[in-house]
């Protein structure tokens, strides 16, 4: 019994002192970690937003599919927020909130829907005209013959809208 | 104590002679910068571990010994891991994965239970710094064959900045002839064996010397 307890502490301890070791190092790493991220989204962010300052919003809602929410310093929200269409690799999009909550700006990341079809939704005149200038309420609209990617940009603008929403 | 630290590269090279750490050396000696990187934090690891278990081998008990190695070597592989995401972020990316796992990673254990549990923590760093640099060797020797093979091209960025590009070497007349395989896991495997022949003849031809002696 003796035994027994004697090896419980000692591994008690080391475990103990190397938790402490690794709180510690997390301290120093933490904030430079979170600054390397937005350094490597800023140039997507510079993409609309060229020369102004982004800071990163934690999101403390429950959506997997928003990936980051940035702020242009009293201009604008950036949300990045991913979707899946028809094709089984998320698209993911930068969508811009003007102060009112309006779509300011929209930018695709990536994507691997069909081409032709699906991809009709990311051409920039159908961004500019079915996306661009919605305000907060009001519907996006859809491309016929890409339900499923115009669907999936539905629901990345709706879980953008709804992470956003929060924050006016 | 320089006898250890010359085993490491050849006759006890952990890669080429005692066949350790196989996994991440056929899957991240893709590129010089992958195989420096990841050497360099496998021998960092192996000599903190090695040291530290060294220090408390008369107090730890039998019984829980593995267990403790366990969490010491889980410990500095984060702390490592942590500062390579804070410090050199392109490495922790193209690494992925592989610089978690080097907790599993056998060299280390195996060094830790074989050698730094029964000999003091100097002799103990030399041997890991020996073990760490012959796996880093092997490591290097495998990505230049493959990445030359697969881009006929070499370059090698500043881990710290990435843009920033240290050297670079390239034969631009052979481009058309590339052999992707070789960045895939076939060609790891096949310059792998090749290397594992060639030691083997040096170890082999090394003994029957010794021998003669």
């Amino acid at each position: 019994m003796k035994k027994t307890l004697s090896l419980v502490l000692f591994l008690g301890i080391i475990s103990a002192l190397s938790g402490l070791c690794i709180g510690y190092v997390n301290g120093i790493t933490e904030p430079l970690i979170a600054a390397n991220e937005l350094a490597s989204e800023k140039q997507n962010l510079e993409l609309m937003y060229p020369g102004k300052e982004f800071i990163t919003i934690d999101y403390t809602g429950d959506d997997e599919n928003i990936l980051g929410i940035y702020e242009v310093s009293g201009e604008a929200y950036i949300v990045k927020v991913q979707g899946y269409g028809y094709s089984s690799t998320p698209i993911v999009a930068l969508i811009g909130f003007d102060t009112e909550g309006t779509i300011s700006n929209l930018i695709i990341l990536s994507n691997q829907e069909t081409n032709g079809y699906g991809s009709r939704c990311f051409e920039e005149e159908f961004i500019n005209t079915a996306y661009i200038g919605k305000a907060m309420d009001e519907d996006v609209d859809m491309v016929s013959g890409a339900t499923l990617t115009s669907t999936a940009m539905q629901n990345m603008i709706a879980a953008a809208r709804n992470a956003v929403s929060a924050l006016y | 104590m320089w006898n250890n630290f010359k085993n490491g590269f050849i006759k006890e090279n952990p890669v080429f002679g005692l066949y350790l750490g196989m996994c991440s050396t056929l899957a991240l000696s893709t590129s010089l910068n992958n195989a420096i990187g990841m050497g360099l934090c496998v021998t960092l690891v192996l000599i903190c571990s090695n040291v530290l278990i060294s220090l408390i081998r008369k107090i730890t008990p039998d019984e829980v010994r593995i267990p403790v190695y366990i969490v010491i070597i889980a410990t500095l592989v984060s702390i490592v891991e942590m500062f390579v995401h804070a410090f050199m972020p392109e490495l922790y990316t193209s690494l992925g994965v592989f610089l978690s796992l080097i907790v599993v990673n056998c060299i280390i254990l195996g060094r830790a239970e074989a050698f730094a549990s029964k000999n003091g923590p100097l002799a103990s760093a030399v041997d890991g710094l020996g073990m760490g640099l012959g796996y880093t060797f092997a490591l290097t020797m495998i990505s230049l064959v493959r990445e030359f093979l697969a881009n006929m091209s070499i370059t090698f960025y500043n881990p710290f900045n990435a843009e920033q590009i240290l050297f670079s070497f390239g034969i631009e007349a052979l481009e058309p002839f590339k052999i992707s395989l070789f960045s895939s896991s076939v060609g790891a495997f096949l310059t792998f064996a090749c290397f594992a022949a060639l030691f083997a003849v040096i170890r082999k031809h090394m003994n029957k010397k010794q021998e003669a002696k």
